[in-house]
């Protein structure tokens, strides 16, 4: 069919009708546009468990930090402490040094929430050394 | 030469616009499946300060522990006896230590995150990860 117009002469470039094609495409942009949603960034904290040696010579090598998480609060160094308070007490300790060692440790009901929460807070403040322990 | 133009378009373009959504189709389909290789039903905490994760460790064995304290690997219930016996398999088979990555609920207890870390301990692996959100989209 083609062929015998192209010998006629007559045939132009409208001829073939992009309309419906260039509807549906543009249906679909916006479909896929309007459902698709940023992807998530994934992030892998690193904490290590204390082994029963390394915890003995730890504690006599250098000062560590102790944060306890409990349901409804959190303590450090066995003091009650509110979020606002341990995060700064934490700013101002990572100040001195970076490579001290926090024992984080956690009630059994605790959600795990908190404890990402403290390990996310050591994490901001350059703390690398950072143990779970459980009470 | 404007002769030759007119021929070009004269071609019957149906054929290859049906391949062309074909493949967009395809590649829309494949995507989608790589994006649900997460568990959906494990909504993790968020911690925007963690470093974001570039690549995957091929060794890397991931435990997942949702919001009702179950653990599971690979999307299958594991007890922690069976769980310990999979990562000593896992570090016979690769000759050291493997990267342990923990995918807990941000409403998941404790005590079910400590049952999965002593397993760890337990076969020697002191070095673990926790997964969280660094950006939630």
């Amino acid at each position: 069919m083609a062929s015998r117009k192209r010998r006629g002469g007559s045939f132009t470039a409208g001829e073939l009708n992009l309309t419906a094609m260039i509807d549906v495409a543009f249906q679909l942009l916006s479909f896929f546009i309007i459902t698709s949603r940023p992807m998530d960034v994934l992030t892998n904290l690193d904490v290590s468990r204390p082994s029963p040696d390394a915890q003995q010579k730890d504690s006599q090598d250098q000062p560590m930090i102790r944060i306890a998480v409990f349901t409804d609060g959190y303590q450090i160094n066995d003091k009650n402490v509110t979020w606002a308070t341990l995060a700064n007490l934490m700013a101002k300790l990572a100040e001195m040094s970076r490579t001290q060692t926090i024992v984080i440790s956690s009630v059994a009901d605790a959600p795990h929430e908190s404890l990402i929460r403290v390990i996310d807070l050591c994490a901001q403040n350059g703390l690398k050394n950072v143990s779970v322990m459980s009470l | 030469m404007r002769k030759e133009e007119e021929t070009y378009l004269s071609g019957n373009l149906t054929a290859m616009i049906d391949v062309v959504f074909q493949l967009i189709i395809f590649f829309v389909c494949t995507v989608k499946m790589q994006d649900d290789s997460v568990d959906a039903r494990i909504r993790l905490a968020m911690a925007p300060h963690g470093v974001a994760l570039e690549k995957k460790n091929p060794l890397q064995v991931t435990i997942d522990v949702d919001n009702r304290g179950r653990i599971l690997l690979g999307n299958s219930l594991v007890e922690t006896g069976v769980l310990k016996a999979i990562l000593r398999k896992a570090i016979a088979d690769s000759h050291q230590a493997v990267p342990i990555i923990i995918r807990g609920d941000a409403k998941a207890p404790h005590k079910d995150i400590k049952r999965v870390m002593d397993a760890c301990t337990e076969v020697g692996l002191w070095k673990l990860e926790f997964a969280a959100y660094k950006e939630k989209g």
